[in-house]
């Protein structure tokens, strides 16, 4: 959670609220038009706050709850495709579903703006959280940002529409809430002016879309000319780096909360390092914290942003840290954790040596000391090391 | 709706059918045919010649007729399929807005333009038209069509219907027909179709009607009918299919002319719950038409007899009027 300088809030008022509750107020702040959605564990409340505020006239725009997800991110994508700014929101076994129209989405440059749910998935069906939802996208196309704190969602949902709307992006946006962990507890969330927000986000224009007076077809097939497609959405993904470091940076002068590509938290001298996503980094922070107090150079680095991957980001702040633990909350069996070979070949060459953690399935509890093991493991030798905290 | 046979004598219709006009039956009293001779017909293209289609091809023409009928003002939606292939980049044969997103949800895509339109207040004068297959409407499209139907989705769906999986070659889906050949059933199709039009009057859709590109007017009218009413309009409209009913390219028109006539492929329309036949047919004994289809060639005398003694059965419900009493159409 990045300082907020004091006075730098501004007028925009302070409440007590959940992750549900934060979408919605994020949503009325960024002007969406038109919300699909299906009804999903945790996402449900964000639906009822949407009807009701429909029924009292405080949002205006279309809110229609379809029969599946697969239908809603359909009806998503071809409402965004005329001009109207779409949102929606699923998760788990829903994000499963819509996982065909994903790739649909960023095939035909649709800016929609997206937030998961991030929940465990079945079978054993299960109602609490973890990150294998939100990864399983990853190769989606999709721009991908896992946050921590309710704070950081609002901010990331407005700043998402920003990017994703560039005309030199036009690539939707997908932000990770963690389910319960965020959806259902409460905490401080400063909600920004809705003047200041009307002149950071602009009303949407776009170029290419569905209109009768200016005829295009959209979503048309490809042959020899497919790998064209891809390799402009990779570029695309690579250069829009920069314009998310900018927009950032926009936003941070607009409201005081300064967010970068990664969190870096006490990493000016570690030895050891956790590297993790999501809304239990607060946790390993907090182990941190401790472990500070106790002399030992320990730090945490927390990715903020998916894709396009912060690689070089990654690579400078890790450089110099002794050893590396991955904690996943995912697990990609068989395998290893889903980022764990991501910030390997990051750190590809350098003299740091990188462990894996999986941790969390499924919303496990996991606690400070489970993390001060991890990091005593960390300090203790070089040798990698491939555990699960159970 | 007893007095179906009543109203035909009114006034007798069937222009396009010229040689036979016994053959056909009128519209309601008050007339609402727009396009009574082809010369009604607007002479401008919106969608252009060169396509990846086949020679011959039903669907193609279906499209020509919609947007005929529609105008410009209308946005396509289109299901992953054969039709799919007439864009390919980076050429587009479309003169309207037009947008495939997948198979299975052309219903939800035209509920998400119309969510869109209606945001930006735009929706007014604008037709929503979904142009699915008969795969993509009958089996995997039918949870988006369904759900589209049940919220009363403002767009007219029609389904063109070659019988077939035809895009992947020629797989059976919930409306091919009783004893077709197909690629996927070792033995001729022995099921029988799915009544989708029942189905979607059932849904409460204020207008359903099925429909031949053999009979453009008929097809044209019933378009213009349908965008007079809220909600979804469904049209099962009979494409033949040159390579997947085995005929010959320049019998394409004619092989679907003989499915209306031979009662095969009947036409009606049943708006807000009342049925009523569009036309009579003369019905031509099935063998005419099975003849011509290599798909039908294993059909011996045994089986075209039971094809007929089924048509002859399901006639009499639909000369009844009790359309929801036949089971094979």
């Amino acid at each position: 959670m990045p300082a907020v300088k004091k006075g730098a809030v501004g007028k925009g008022k302070v409440d007590l609220l959940d992750g549900n509750q934060v979408v919605a107020e994020a949503i009325k702040l960024a002007k969406v038009q038109s919300i699909p959605l299906f009804p999903i564990t945790p996402q449900t409340e964000f639906i009822e706050i949407i009807a009701d505020w429909k029924g009292k006239g405080i949002y205006r725009g279309e809110f229609k709850v379809l029969e599946s997800e697969h239908s809603v991110l359909s009806a998503a994508v071809a409402s965004e495709m005329t001009g109207a700014r779409t949102f929606t929101f699923s998760g788990s076994q829903g994000i499963m579903l819509m996982h065909e129209i994903m790739y649909v989405a960023s095939g035909t440059r649709t800016p929609l703006v997206m937030v998961n749910g991030s929940r465990g998935l079945s079978a054993p069906i299960t109602l609490w959280p973890d990150h294998n939802d939100f990864l399983a996208m990853r190769d989606s196309g999709w721009l991908m940002m896992a946050t921590e704190t309710n704070q950081e969602l609002l901010d990331s949902i407005i700043i998402s529409y920003k990017i994703s709307e560039n005309k030199k992006v036009l690539l939707p946006f997908l932000v990770n809430m963690d389910g319960f962990i965020q959806s259902t507890t409460r905490t401080g969330v400063s909600v920004p002016e809705q003047k200041k927000i009307n002149r950071f986000l602009p009303k949407l224009k776009l170029d290419v879309r569905l209109d009768v007076n200016k005829p295009m077809t959209l979503g048309l097939g490809a042959m020899e000319d497919y790998m064209f497609f891809k390799s402009q959405m990779h570029s695309t993904q690579l250069d829009s780096m920069k314009i998310i470091k900018d927009v950032q940076k926009q936003y941070g002068k607009l409201t005081g909360r300064h967010y970068g590509v990664i969190d870096k938290y006490k990493m000016n001298d570690a030895k050891a390092a956790i590297v993790m996503i999501g809304a239990d980094s607060t946790i390993a922070k907090g182990t941190v914290d401790a472990m500070r107090k106790k002399g030992k150079k320990v730090g945490l680095l927390r990715l903020r942003l998916l894709r396009p991957f912060p690689e070089k980001e990654i690579r400078k702040a890790l450089e110099n840290v002794r050893h590396v633990g991955v904690c996943d909350q995912n697990i990609a069996p068989g395998m290893s954790g889903i980022l764990y070979p991501e910030i390997k070949a990051a750190l590809y060459g350098s003299r740091t040596t990188v462990s894996n953690y999986i941790f969390g399935l499924g919303g496990k509890f996991v606690s400070k000391e489970d993390f001060s093991k991890v990091f005593s493991d960390l300090l203790r030798s070089n040798k990698e090391k491939r555990a699960w905290i159970m | 709706m007893d007095n179906v046979k009543g109203k035909e004598k009114v006034k007798k219709a069937g222009t396009q059918i010229g040689k036979n006009p016994s053959s056909s039956t009128g519209k309601k009293a008050g007339d609402d045919r727009v396009f009574k001779v082809m010369k009604d017909v607007p002479r401008k293209e919106l969608i252009g010649g060169g396509t990846f289609a086949c020679a011959g091809c039903g669907a193609v023409t279906g499209i020509k007729f919609v947007f005929k009928a529609l105008g410009k003002k209308t946005i396509m939606v289109n299901s992953s399929g054969c039709m799919t292939l007439t864009a390919l980049y980076p050429f587009t044969p479309y003169k309207v807005p037009w947008v495939h997103l997948a198979i299975e949800n052309a219903g939800s895509v035209a509920t998400g333009i119309s969510m869109g339109l209606k945001a930006q207040k735009k929706e007014k004068g604008t037709n929503i038209v979904v142009y699915a297959g008969d795969g993509a409407t009958y089996d995997i499209g039918f949870q988006s069509l369904s759900g589209a139907a049940d919220r009363k989705e403002n767009f007219i769906y029609v389904c063109y219907n070659n019988s077939f999986y035809a895009n992947t070659g020629f797989q059976r889906t919930g409306a091919t027909p009783l004893y077709s050949e197909t690629t996927s059933t070792p033995l001729p199709n022995v099921l029988p179709r799915k009544h989708m039009a029942r189905i979607m009057v059932d849904h409460d859709c204020e207008y359903v009607a099925t429909a031949c590109t053999s009979y453009p007017l008929d097809f044209m009218n019933k378009l213009k009918r349908a965008a007079k009413y809220p909600g979804v309009k469904f049209i099962d409209l009979l494409t033949p299919c040159v390579p997947g009913w085995e005929i010959p390219s320049g019998k394409s028109y004619g092989a679907g002319k003989l499915m209306v006539d031979t009662g095969l492929w009947p036409m009606y329309e049943v708006v807000r719950g009342e049925f009523e036949l569009s036309m009579k047919p003369r019905m031509l004994p099935v063998e005419k038409v099975l003849k011509l289809q290599g798909r039908f060639g294993h059909l011996r005398e045994k089986g075209i007899k039971h094809i007929q003694n089924i048509v002859n059965k399901e006639w009499k419900s639909l000369n009844a009027g009790e359309y929801y009493k036949t089971h094979e159409y």
